[in-house]
């Protein structure tokens, strides 16, 4: 039997993935739950396992190429000898992309061997004013579009009406860039226009990045003001070498349990409704090098600090290998950015990401052991006040640093 | 406003057409002393003599012909032929004569005939008996066909059918004749070939016609309580095709579902889908889909006789599956 693998659903945000490298070659013998290949995801090198033992087939996919979830990258098979199938995993759904080559193909040398499509017949260049008149009267083909991704016509032709490069649309969830994908990106930020600076080359940005640009430019919706104290950092960092925690963690224990004792802090807006949450969840940003991720302490008002401290240690062992999972970083109520490392940072703010109500962000401490804490909130969901007696109560808790890591 | 069944209102049509015009007559198996299989020319003999409606022998190309020869001399015959099943053997009549000769006479023959006769699976009738037909037909050029899904259209098309100089087919169908539905005689009618938007949508669009017509409304009122708002166009003409009414649908829509009970292989659904998509290429979000009948002779057996044409549930999972990736 021979069975298709599907780049998988990794997270809900997932609409592509990158292959990274195939594990596996085809013919190679493969037992359930290994690791074929491996797939970058929105934020993490993920695994593709095997659901079966069997042999990989081909022909794969190929690595370095975005590929829309659920698309066919490869094959499982009983036996090693099918293993090396004629066709190739068709790019789109089962049907292979009818994506027009903007050129005929009138070449001497033999064409590529790699789809399998019907010998393509000599068309005899009988009546051309005819037939070229006629394609004449229709629209150039436009942009072509990256392998495996195709467009509607209706996609095609409200891109070339709004001045959309549709090679640049990401395609919707069956791989195929609908109108829906055009007017999103039609209605996303202009572009810069880089045409009259310096000369430049266009790199694609790693997944990371990307995900971090999309995360971010979502949240221009949010109607957000920032509320700012200088808090005394020391007693807390004192504290936490005693209790032989990072400040890190303690900090987040701090704001977590200051979010507790104001449950509006933990509420976030939705359009059904204010999404009242059970359990404090504390996003912290983590520079990655090459750009955020925020692992995630779940319910950190409740559980013990030793048990933060090991998921604390487990995350950042996942950051450093580029392995954390969408359970591992999405979905925090609350955040915290904290660039005191740097010195010479003596205020910032930061963005309040989606889903969460505020943000609070800590510059360095200075020479009294005090730091600029400044708090993003969401309006919807946080007012003026709230934000002010939140500030006050951390500013209790930071004084009496013993009552946050007890 | 009163509710008729379909076969009523296509006997009142007949009534008042044959009140109003002596020049028209019926002539068909069972069509005087019985009334008609499907009891469409009911209390017409009693009415109007045996000279006017007049039960023949089966031998549909004869007495088709016989109606085509009457047209010729200026009356308005409508033939009924049983079921469209047995207009097979009036092809000759149908294709040869009355399809052509306006044309070959140069206009001088007009050809106000009307075949009547009703299509369709109905309830295990076998093969031979549970045809849909109307795609050999569209494709004879000079003959019209109107496919009534209602009791009010079967009434304003009769109708205008028999006012009409063309050669047109009126196309019943076997499950039909028994449905009910609201029936005005004095409302003013659109004219007899134009399609009309049975429910306004903007998720997708589906054209059907006949009783599928009925069947995508249905699939329509599911659908939208999932929040797919489908348009459903019913066609009630197949010969000519009302193109605008479907273009600018899909002009709204971008997406579009066929649904016929027709077999699927050059059906009608076929000729929609390449004219539709010739006329709304550029607006096309996704490939025209059709739901049509298998490529099979109607089985006898019931549920796979019933598996065999489009079934409410076929529509809902196409229109989902149409908009999935919107």
């Amino acid at each position: 039997m021979k069975q298709s693998i599907t780049m998988p659903v990794l997270s809900d945000t997932m609409e592509t993935g990158r292959l990274v490298r195939w594990n596996k070659q085809p013919g190679d013998p493969v037992k359930k739950g290994e690791a074929l290949a491996e797939v970058e995801t929105d934020k993490a090198i993920l695994d593709v396992e095997a659901f079966a033992d069997g042999f990989l087939a081909g022909p794969l996919a190929p690595v370095d190429t975005d590929i829309p979830v659920r698309q066919v990258i490869g094959y499982l098979v009983d036996e090693a000898e099918k293993g090396q199938a004629a066709t190739p995993p068709s790019p789109g759904l089962g049907e292979p992309a009818p994506i027009p080559s903007p050129a005929p193909a009138v070449s001497s040398t033999p064409s590529t061997p790699i789809m399998s499509s019907p010998s393509p017949v000599a068309v005899p260049p009988t009546q051309p004013s005819t037939a070229l008149e006629k394609a004449a009267a229709f629209p150039p083909p436009s942009t072509p579009l990256p392998t495996g991704v195709r467009a509607s016509p209706y996609a095609r032709a409200l891109a070339r009406d709004l001045g959309v490069n549709i090679a640049g649309v990401l395609p919707g969830p069956d791989g195929t860039i609908h109108a829906a994908q055009v007017l999103a990106a039609a209605l996303a930020a202009p572009e810069a226009d880089l045409r009259q600076g310096p000369p430049y080359a266009l790199e694609r940005p790693s997944t990371l990045r990307a995900a971090v640009a999309r995360n971010m430019a979502a949240t221009v919706q949010t109607p957000t003001f920032q509320i700012s104290a200088r808090l005394a950092v020391e007693p807390l960092h004192q504290a936490a070498k005693k209790a032989g925690v990072t400040l890190t963690l303690a900090m987040a224990r701090a704001c977590a349990l200051t979010v507790a004792a104001d449950p509006w802090f933990n509420h976030a807006w939705t359009a059904k409704g204010v999404a009242k949450r059970e359990r404090v969840d504390v996003g912290i940003a983590v520079d990655t090098g090459d750009g955020l991720v925020t692992p995630v302490l779940r319910d950190a008002a409740r559980r013990p600090l030793a048990e933060l401290a090991e998921d604390w240690r487990i995350l950042l062992g996942k950051v450093k290998k580029g392995r954390l999972n969408p359970e591992d970083y999405q979905g925090a109520s609350f955040y915290l950015s904290n660039l005191g490392i740097f010195p010479v940072v003596s205020h910032f703010n930061a963005i309040v990401p989606l889903g969460a109500s505020a943000i609070l962000a800590i510059a360095a401490t200075d020479t009294q052991g005090k730091a600029d804490f400044t708090l993003s909130c969401d309006h919807r969901i946080i007012f003026g006040a709230d934000a002010a007696r939140f500030l006050a109560a951390l500013a209790k808790r930071l004084d009496q640093p013993d009552s946050s890591l007890a | 406003m009163t509710e008729l069944l379909y076969w009523q209102a296509l006997n009142r049509a007949m009534d008042a057409e044959m009140a109003a015009d002596e020049t028209v007559f019926t002539l068909g198996e069972d069509v005087g002393l019985y009334g008609g299989t499907y009891r469409v020319t009911e209390g017409l003999m009693a009415k109007y003599g045996e000279w006017r409606v007049r039960d023949t022998p089966i031998s549909e190309n004869s007495f088709t012909g016989l109606g085509i020869g009457a047209a010729l001399t200026g009356l308005r015959p409508v033939v009924e032929i049983m079921t469209v099943n047995f207009a097979l053997l009036a092809m000759d009549a149908l294709v040869n004569m009355a399809a052509k000769i306006p044309f070959m006479s140069g206009g001088q023959f007009p050809m106000p005939l009307v075949i009547r006769m009703p299509g369709g699976v109905a309830r295990q009738l076998g093969a031979q008996h549970s045809q849909r037909l109307e795609h050999m037909l569209m494709n004879v050029p000079g003959l019209r066909m109107v496919v009534p899904a209602t009791p009010q259209d079967a009434y304003w098309q009769l109708r205008q059918a028999i006012r009409s100089d063309d050669p047109i087919i009126v196309l019943e169908h076997e499950l039909l004749y028994f449905s009910k539905g609201p029936m005005d005689e004095s409302a003013v009618a659109p004219a007899m070939h134009q399609a009309m938007v049975r429910r306004r949508g903007s998720a997708l669009t589906c054209i059907a016609y006949s009783r599928m017509a009925s069947l995508a409304l249905e699939a329509a009122d599911t659908l939208a309580q999932e929040g797919i708002a489908m348009e459903v166009i019913d066609l009630r003409s197949l010969s000519p095709i009302d193109w605008q009414t479907c273009q600018q649908s899909v002009e709204k829509t971008h997406r579009l579902l066929i649904v016929e009970e027709d077999c699927r292989f050059a059906g009608a659904g076929a000729e929609m889908a390449a004219t539709l998509q010739e006329r709304c290429f550029y607006l096309l979000d996704a490939p025209i889909q059709r739901v049509a009948g298998m490529d099979i002779p109607t089985p006898f057996n019931g549920a796979m006789e019933a598996a065999s044409i489009p079934r409410s549930a076929d529509i809902i999972a196409a229109a989902r599956a149409l908009t999935a990736a919107a």
